[in-house]
């Protein structure tokens, strides 16, 4: 990190030689596929815990795309749904408004022990008490919350299966 | 003719900063003449309405019996209370008289199993959701927030006029879930408030739980406290910093940001405790085995060296925030917008001085008081650089002795953190060592009667990038 402590003009081409240097590489080799798996996050109800690694995962410092997936902001353009969250009961509307605008074929993953039962929100007057209770959780990245690595692995084994 | 402190202090003194109010004082109170002191929180259940002042840099409670689930509304003097009356009806069904404001619900949209569910008698179920008031709709996946906050605007020639915020979405019943813990068995629950404050929320629960105990943390433990807030403050500025750049493609920026957070999360893993520093504070203290000089050490050595290069890129690309989301002082003033966002406007007040043992002569933060984007960015990465600063203090002399008196034991305390986005507020009360009453104040509540005002004049599609700005966590306001 020496370099960075370096200013003046050349500052900026050291930022940019800096921001590529400190990015996470993807371990073993490079899934080939046709397209990107579209991710949709969408946080129905915790501590955000788990929503901010996901979005860390999606920042500078992991190779997301690198691994085979490109977050989108259109659930249409989704191909799984990445769920943080113990669902309260205002957004069961909402989880069900973004999982049917998704196009057919999609996959719902629950990320962080809230999503899948409701971990330290179990079912109460405001929440569902996680996903299960609204479906069986067949995919799920368990973690309170999980690290951006963790659920980059984890995404990386659902591909493959 | 009485001020209102004086007023508050004519009350039944029941804790070390908390006073009972008649009917009679309390309107007295929200008549007094002369200034109107800074409303931090205002809060009902059943039986009792409070409010909870700042008088200097010390808090002040006071409250007031509800009759027949009524009580004189603090609106009508304090602007700020207005979101505290329509949570407590939400949850109590308790009516807050001559209110400011149109009284819509803060966190009941429907669809809960009940209506007014703490309640001695609830209500039942209101059935499905229902539709918020206002031409447009920001729905609450829509907001580039970490979590689901619904807002909805008076819109005119496509530029926001007004805002209304409903945080249902975000509300797991936190307080029902606490009430007739230990607070031991609370904090776990407390811990996961938000991720907006993993260490200055369960921080500011164990000031207040130590203080309805009549304790004082030693000096070891409120150095550990220190450096573990510190941690935080950065990882967290540097969230928010990375998501404001994102807000206006300053992409570089961003990347260091991410880059250094991520730098800050493997020292702490690499140290043995969690990446965000979840479950660290204890009620009396911090988690067996933490060792605080080398977790200091470690991300102090990662932290140090990124600083100038974020310098740097901030100081290319902060124009492009000029002007934006524009906090007015006088209105931080009003609504006591504590955090960066009350201090970029000017509004100069962080909790960290009032604490012992602090280590003054690192919080030397200052910048621009423009209240823009701008203002808050560079405030960020001045307080980044002040906490590098506290930490080496601190290694410097850990464990320095002071001698604060302990308080009273009364069952009943006050605890505050001068967390990474303001400050965050616990009032707690036990009763037979479980908690029978409690409030939590994120700092996020402040900001909502602000919101108006910062984004009036631009169209919906700024209002994600200046949320970013804000660093407001929904989980935070609705809990």
């Amino acid at each position: 990190m020496k370099a960075v402590q370096r200013t003046g003009p050349l500052s900026l081409l050291y930022a940019f030689m800096d921001a590529t240097r400190g990015r996470a590489s993807v371990n073993g080799e490079i899934p080939r596929r046709e397209r990107p798996i579209g991710l949709y996050i969408l946080e129905t109800g915790g501590c955000e815990g788990c929503f901010m690694e996901v979005e860390s995962l999606n920042g500078s410092a992991f190779a997301l795309e690198q691994a085979g997936f490109v977050c989108v902001s259109d659930p249409a353009d989704a191909d799984w749904l990445l769920l943080t969250g113990a669902v309260t009961r205002v957004c069961a509307e909402m989880l069900d408004r973004v999982w049917r605008a998704m196009p057919p074929g999609r996959s719902l993953i629950a990320v962080g022990a809230c999503a899948v039962d409701g971990g330290p929100f179990p079912a109460g007057y405001a929440t569902l008490g996680g996903l299960q209770a609204l479906t069986p959780v067949r995919r799920a990245i368990p973690g309170c919350p999980p690290a951006p690595q963790e659920i980059l692995h984890a995404l990386e084994e659902l591909a493959r299966v | 003719m009485m001020g209102m402190g004086r007023i508050i202090r004519s009350g039944e003194r029941v804790a070390l900063s908390h006073y009972h109010l008649d009917a009679e004082q309390w309107s007295a109170m929200l008549s007094a003449p002369g200034a109107t002191l800074p409303l931090i929180s205002c809060w009902a259940d059943d039986a009792r309405a409070y409010v909870l002042l700042l008088e200097g840099d010390r808090p002040l409670l006071t409250s007031t019996a509800v009759e027949e689930r009524r009580y004189l509304a603090p609106s009508s003097r304090f602007a700020g209370a207005e979101w505290g009356e329509r949570v407590a009806y939400d949850l109590y069904g308790v009516e807050a008289m001559d209110a400011h404001g149109n009284g819509a619900s803060a966190l009941d949209e429907g669809g809960w199993t009940s209506t007014w569910p703490l309640s001695s008698r609830p209500g039942p179920a209101a059935g499905g959701l229902r539709p918020l008031a206002g031409s447009h709709l920001l729905r609450p996946e829509q907001t580039g927030l970490s979590g689901p906050l619904e807002l909805s605007f008076e819109v005119r020639k496509g530029k926001v006029r007004s805002v209304e915020v409903c945080a249902g979405g975000a509300h797991r019943g936190v307080v029902s879930r606490l009430l007739g813990r230990t607070p031991e068995e609370a904090m776990p629950l407390v811990s996961r408030m938000t991720a907006g404050g993993f260490v200055a929320h369960p921080l500011a629960f164990a000031r207040a739980v130590a203080q309805a105990r009549g304790l004082v943390p030693g000096p070891g433990i409120r150095d550990v406290w220190m450096v573990l807030l510190e941690i935080e403050r950065m990882s967290l500025h540097l969230f928010d910093m990375a998501r404001t750049a994102r807000g206006v493609d300053a992409e570089l920026l961003a990347t260091h940001c991410d880059h250094a957070r991520e730098a800050i999360a493997r020292a702490c893993a690499e140290q043995g405790v969690s990446r965000r520093l979840m479950d660290m504070v204890t009620c009396d203290g911090f988690r067996d085995g933490l060792e605080i000089v080398p977790l200091a050490q470690a991300v102090h050595a990662v932290m140090q060296p990124r600083l100038a290069a974020l310098e740097e890129l901030h100081r290319v690309f902060a124009s492009r925030l000029d002007g934006f989301a524009v906090l007015d002082v006088r209105l931080a003033e009003r609504f006591a917008v504590g955090g960066v966002s009350g201090r970029a406007s000017g509004r100069s007040m962080d909790m960290r001085r009032r604490e012992a043992g602090m280590r003054l002569e690192a919080l030397r933060a200052t910048g621009s008081s423009q209240g823009d984007a701008r203002a808050r960015e560079g405030l960020r990465l001045a307080e980044i650089r002040d906490s590098l600063k506290l930490l080496e203090r601190i290694l410097g002399s850990i464990g320095l002795e002071d001698d604060e008196p302990a308080p009273d034991r009364t069952d009943e305390g006050i605890g505050v953190a001068e967390g990474a986005r303001g400050d965050v507020w616990y009032w707690v009360r036990l009763k037979d060592g479980r908690i029978e009453s409690l409030h939590v104040r994120d700092p996020g509540v402040s900001l909502l009667p602000v919101l108006g005002a910062m984004l009036r004049g631009y169209p919906i599609s700024r209002v994600p990038a200046a949320l970013g700005s804000i660093g407001i966590s929904p989980a935070g306001i609705a809990l």
